[in-house]
């Protein structure tokens, strides 16, 4: 998951490589790079963090540049592993996405010829295979190059001396930009279209050489050849999307993945953790907006998988609360890893004494320098406001976590984790089960889009994603709604039931679901219409006005499922009142103010 | 040059297994029939593709996006009202103010690799049709050629005796007039494309060419091991998993991330193991077997030239041979199926099928000590308690007490 562009051209290279990043955004952005060569010289500025980080000394002007953006996923975000990289008399500049599978037998044989590594990438050998290769003639050195390496790559290079842009791709995307007197390079076409829409895309194995005016290809066979050019109908925030109309439902969509790339070898082997060297008598969860959601979804988990007793605090809150005789695991739950109430209250933990866990979706973040230990969810960048994926991988975590420290408590039998452990395995088709049925849930949200209040209900673990439900429909659709455990609705906001205030009730087959169809029937008797997300019953179907089942799941974990059909039912009910779906009003993605 | 795949039909002889997805998302060697289709296109060069879908089309729309991911730019098109059988003119009509130019059509539903468009490509006319040879010629479009071998004669559909051993593959170049022939025939009640062709060859050569590629077909359930071992044999070596003490692996097994084979555990290739698997110990799974992701093999358990979907759990002590498992399918321990010949029935008639075991579609529960019968179709979401010998078709959603 990472970004690469590159320009040839009279405009301000420095501006075109960052404006080209910012639109590559959406792909990553935990370090970032830009090299440009001017007059002989080539000047670097690369560093951790967001890309308007960047300085943008020396590399205003220039006659060609590369930039490059970064995600990691392996070996941290640091200064010196991100890109691009520089060779050892700095002559060479090189970006890459992919991987180079047999860059460590490349990378010794090059340090026995006296080269020097800065980083601990694979990208690296690039380049100075590249300088080693190099013999006056930067193409032939390239195409040697190439020969080389394997794996799946896109690479960009440029020379300090030669004024062109060599570039080459196998397995990953390389789409050149056609402009007058200037051309343009980028892993994905976004990072283009606010200059052209005339596109060459390079198939696996072409090696092309890019100048201001000309634009030269040779296949995989090294026989010069065409590659047609394309006009790109769809401009630059369409493309980010990935044919999505929003971010939120794209990243609605990839909540199978998602939940799939977090168990992937946790599952089997969940060695992150030493569970043995903590306290697992009590736990709490500290988070604030969705995050805390996610919590109080782990409350009902932890309790149920493992029997450890847990209390819920929001970030803000925990400061001001006083310290308990206990110390109890800590759990704090951030997406982005820079919410400051979440910091904050991070560090009250240490003070108190407690051992603190985060779990958190960027790497390296602000928070896993605060906390004794930290696990990733593996649910991809987040753009959209509204945190959708994140919140179910978080859950995910939860589960992982409640497994082994079950286990590890001896109150949970291998069988049982087992089955667990099946359980999460088949939801990433479960979800997308759900996902397919996206027409059938646009339908139910008519009626909600023409309320001004509604209630969400739900019963036991699902009575928190009752409040996540309304959470998100107040977001993102600015439709006032209140989220209850639904035995609680009569002490109170019975008063303000009408045929106005649709409810969204959830309803599951556990040991709640007998009382929910009485508080089901109790609402409907106050003319409210009823919206029920739940198992398959043909009680539910007679009293509810609109009904939508999730597939067969155990009631542990029916609030992963419940949860993506509520999160597409705010998602059309804003898109039906025309709601700026990704940026909500007075909202910001990542909250670093108190 | 843009490329039409039809993909909008359920292929209803797949039936229980396009319970939730249609037929070209059904994966063989853990990739959907159709992203072979994209790829061997894209491999050719072409990025611009529309897909006519249909039946279960969030599926296919989700999986493929807008195509970024595989290197192409993927419209898509919806058939709706699709005529009741045969209706790929009537989907290629569809598509009709999308073209402008000379362009080619597929059927989504066959494996085919990047050769099987290149020999398209090289040689094709205005009008081309690939053919192919078949052992069952009458279950296709039979394609008899003129004397030189070069154009086509006649095209006859599902012959009861048939002329020549050429078939139609679904593969074509056609002009934009084709759709005014479609027209025609639509007119007279006929929506396939084989008719529209009839019209065609009344004023012009239709040309003919024989490709030396792949092109795999699956109809009925039993076929798709067919499929699934042909695609098999373009498998790589590669581990990705954590392979554990005494494992022994031969041949070319790839292995996805994530996944965990446990001690013991013997794999013979060509044999495709996707990401997040738990395998073993002692599990013993031989060649052309494809098992997909998140799927879990217990201990003492024998799999042969079997397909394993996604997501699905078997117990320890089981025997599966020469079968079809589906998404989630959930098995407790002591297993059984078995292989044989059998005779199997479905709309009404008689197929001979060699070395078959059990089909079980998605998600079916069963207990332990089940054993399930050679060429026996067991439904989708059925629950079969412990100890029952199953021996014929079971519909979805049967209990089997």
């Amino acid at each position: 998951m990472c970004g690469i562009v590159g320009y040839i051209g009279p405009k301000n290279t420095g501006e075109v490589l960052m404006n080209g990043l910012t639109r590559l955004d959406y792909r990553g952005y935990d370090s970032a790079g830009v090299a440009v060569s001017k007059e002989g010289e080539i000047y670097l500025q690369k560093k951790k963090g967001r890309i308007e980080d960047l300085s943008k000394k020396d590399i205003s002007t220039g006659s060609s540049g590369i930039g490059h953006t970064r995600w990691a996923t392996h070996g941290k975000p640091s200064d010196h592993n991100a890109h691009p990289f520089l060779d050892c008399k700095k002559e060479i500049a090189i970006v890459h996405n992919g991987i180079i599978d047999n860059f460590n037998s490349i990378k010794e044989d090059l340090i026995n010829k006296g080269h020097e590594f800065n980083s601990e990438t694979d990208s690296e050998v690039i380049v100075h295979l590249l300088e080693e290769n190099y013999d006056g003639d930067f193409l032939e050195a390239f195409k040697k190059t190439v020969t080389k390496i394997n794996g799946s790559y896109a690479i960009l290079a440029l020379h300090k001396d030669s004024n062109e842009l060599l570039v080459t791709r196998n397995q990953s995307p390389m789409v050149l930009g056609i402009g007058e007197h200037e051309n343009f390079i980028a892993s994905d076409a976004p990072a283009l279209l606010d200059y052209t829409k005339n596109v060459k895309y390079l198939q696996d194995g072409d090696i092309a050489r890019i100048t201001q005016d000309k634009i030269d290809i040779w296949n995989k066979n090294g026989e010069p050849t065409e590659r047609k050019t394309k006009k790109i109908e769809w401009d630059a925030e369409d493309a980010e999307k990935g044919g999505y109309e929003h971010f939120m439902l794209k990243e609605i969509f990839e909540q199978p993945k998602a939940i799939h790339e977090s168990i992937l070898g946790r599952l089997t082997d969940f060695d992150e953790l030493d569970f043995s060297r903590y306290n697992l008598d009590a736990v709490q969860f500290i988070a604030c907006g969705t995050s805390a959601h996610a919590g109080f979804v782990g409350k009902y988990i932890f309790e149920r998988i493992a029997k450890i007793p847990c209390t819920l605090e929001f970030s803000s809150e925990y400061r001001h609360s006083s310290p308990s005789d206990s110390y109890p695991l800590t759990i704090l739950l951030s997406q982005s890893g820079e919410t400051l109430d979440t910091i904050a209250a991070a560090r009250e933990a240490n003070r108190r004494g407690n051992d603190t866990l985060a779990i958190t979706n960027v790497l390296d973040s602000s928070i896993t320098r605060e906390v004794d230990e930290v696990l990733y969810t593996q649910a991809g960048p987040e753009i959209g406001v509204a945190a959708t994926k994140t919140f179910t991988t978080q859950v995910i975590m939860l589960y992982l976590l409640a497994i082994e420290m079950g286990i590890e408590r001896n109150v949970l039998s291998k069988d049982q984790a087992d089955n667990y452990r099946d359980e999460l395995r088949r939801l990433p088709r479960k979800v997308e089960s759900i996902l397919n049925d996206k027409e059938k849930i646009r339908e139910i949200t008519e009626r909600l889009s023409k309320a001004d209040d509604t209630f969400f209900v739900g019963r036991n673990i699902n009575y928190p994603v009752a409040l996540e439900g309304a959470l998100k429909l107040k977001e993102i659709a600015y439709i006032h709604a209140a989220g209850y455990p639904a035995g609680e609705l009569k002490h109170g906001p019975f008063a303000l039931l009408t045929e106005n205030t649709p409810v969204i009730a959830i309803a599951v087959k556990d040991e709640t679901f007998e009382k929910m169809l009485g508080n089901i029937g109790e609402i409907a008797a106050r003319d409210s219409p009823v919206v029920v997300v739940g198992d398959q019953d043909k009680e539910l179907e007679k009293l509810a006005d609109d009904t939508y089942f999730i597939p067969q799941v155990s009631s542990l974990f029916s609030p992963l499922l419940v949860n993506v059909v509520l999160q597409l039912i705010s998602y059309y009910t804003a898109y039906r009142l025309d709601r700026d779906i990704d940026k909500p009003r007075n909202l910001a993605k990542s909250v670093t103010v108190e | 040059m843009k490329a039409v795949i039809l993909a909008a039909g359920e292929g209803t002889r797949l039936r229980p297994f396009t319970a939730t997805e249609p037929k070209v998302m059904i994966p063989v060697a853990n990739k959907p029939i159709l992203e072979y289709v994209v790829n061997a296109i894209v491999k050719n060069g072409i990025r611009d593709i529309i897909m006519v879908v249909g039946y279960k089309r969030q599926k296919i729309m989700s999986y493929f996006g807008n195509g970024d991911e595989f290197g192409a730019d993927i419209e898509y098109v919806v058939q709706k009202n699709q005529p009741p059988t045969g209706g790929t003119a009537h989907a290629l009509y569809q598509t009709k103010n999308k073209i402008d130019e000379e362009f080619i059509v597929f059927p989504g539903d066959n494996v085919i690799s990047k050769d099987t468009v290149s020999d398209l490509l090289e040689n094709m006319e205005d009008y081309t049709i690939l053919i192919t040879r078949s052992e069952t010629p009458s279950k296709y479009g039979v394609v008899t050629l003129k004397s030189g071998g070069e154009y086509v004669e006649r095209l006859v559909e599902k012959p009861k005796k048939s002329p020549s051993h050429l078939i139609s593959t679904g593969i074509y170049s056609f002009r934009p007039d084709i759709f005014d022939h479609i027209e025609k025939v639509m007119g007279e009640g006929r929506y396939d494309i084989p008719s529209a062709i009839e019209k065609v060859r009344e004023k012009n050569e239709i040309k003919a060419i024989k490709t030396r590629g792949y092109w795999i077909d699956a109809v009925y359930p039993w076929d798709l091991l067919d499929v699934n071992r042909a695609a098999l044999k373009k498998i790589n070596k590669k581990y990705n998993g954590l392979i554990g003490e005494n494992v022994m692996i031969k041949g070319n097994v790839k292995i996805g991330r994530g996944t965990r084979i446990r001690g013991g555990s013997f794999i013979e290739g060509p044999t495709i193991i996707g990401e997040g698997c738990d395998i073993g110990p002692n599990v013993c799974i031989s060649s052309s077997s494809s098992i997909g992701d998140n799927t879990k093999i217990g201990p003492f358990t024998s799999i042969e030239n079997s397909l394993v979907m996604n997501g699905v759990a078997i117990g320890s002590n089981s025997s599966i041979v020469n079968s079809v498992i589906g998404d989630g399918v959930k098995v407790k321990n002591n297993f059984s199926t078995y292989s044989d010949d059998k005779k199997i029935e479905t709309d009404g008639t008689l197929h001979k099928v060699q070395d078959i075991g059990a089909m079980i579609a998605e998600d079916t529960k069963i207990g332990s000590g089940v054993t399930v019968d050679a060429g026996v179709i067991v439904g989708k979401g059925c629950e079969i308690k412990s100890g029952k010998t199953i021996r014929e078709y079971i519909d979805s959603g049967s209990k089997v007490m």
